[in-house]
């Protein structure tokens, strides 16, 4: 599992690869916490490398959004691959988060 | 042994695992290659990942629940692919804490919840799902038709 982090003007980047699960989700959220905690509250979580997600990372992902949006933010996600989208699709939180096809169009969507 | 459970040695693998998030991937790639030598199934990388994910949320939650507060314990797991029907039976067992299964919500799925999608998700991605606290032995039992 790889886990990189990013920041711009434009938004905090997290791109991870591999398994986002328990394991890795704690390192995960601490991320989101340190970062919703900026003003503006922009994360952009790129799931295009990760091949298997479970529950304990999809309410990281969760409460990274709910916290972001407490801050006047938005957590983002893009790129998901089609196994991790089915997930999100049976819990239907497809509806509740911002899922775009690219990086790009996910941090310009921070400005509409 | 159980009367539910397959009689196929032949066919079985068995995993000991300690209950630890860091160890459950292990857990996944066994699934993995044991699909990989399974022929003719439809689907075969959605139905791996399936079972992948169920076989997860159901250590990782042994792992986060059952041994919470406890001493660090083990997951035990068996594989058996039966041929008649044609199934993969995948039993889990812990010396951990047994819980009322029964008494866990199911998801609100109107809105985002933070909690409750593991034992949704097993019930949604697998056939059969049974939960049996024995004392200090829990078992699941879950079954994927092929």
């Amino acid at each position: 599992m790889a886990f990189n982090t990013r920041s711009s003007e434009d938004a905090a980047v997290a791109e991870l690869d591999g398994r986002f699960d328990a394991h890795i989700a704690p390192q995960v959220s601490a991320w989101i916490e340190e970062m919703a905690a900026r003003a503006p509250a922009r994360l952009l979580v790129n799931l295009s490398g990760v091949t298997f997600i479970d529950s304990t990372a999809l309410a990281t992902l969760v409460q990274g959004m709910k916290r972001a949006r407490q801050q006047g933010g938005d957590l983002h996600l893009c790129c998901l691959q089609q196994p991790v989208r089915i997930i999100f699709e049976l819990t239907r939180l497809d509806r509740a988060f911002d899922i775009y096809l690219s990086e790009d169009e996910a941090v310009t969507a921070f400005d509409s | 042994m159980e009367s539910d459970e397959p009689m196929s040695e032949e066919h079985t693998i068995r995993i000991d695992v300690p209950a630890s998030h860091r160890y459950l991937n292990v857990l996944g790639g066994c699934i993995a290659e044991l699909f990989s030598r399974i022929d003719g199934l439809h689907e075969p990388q959605v139905v791996s990942y399936n079972v992948q994910l169920a076989v997860q949320e159901i250590c990782a939650n042994i792992v986060s629940h059952a041994y919470q507060g406890l001493a660090p314990g083990r997951i035990a797991v068996s594989f058996t692919v039966d041929q008649a029907p044609r199934r993969l039976v995948v039993d889990v067992r812990d010396t951990g804490r047994s819980f009322d299964i029964d008494a866990v919500p199911e998801p609100n799925l109107e809105e985002a919840q933070i909690h409750g999608y593991g034992l949704f998700l097993v019930r949604q991605l697998m056939d059969e799902m049974v939960y049996t606290p024995q004392g200090n032995n829990n078992h699941w039992h879950l079954v994927k038709n092929l």
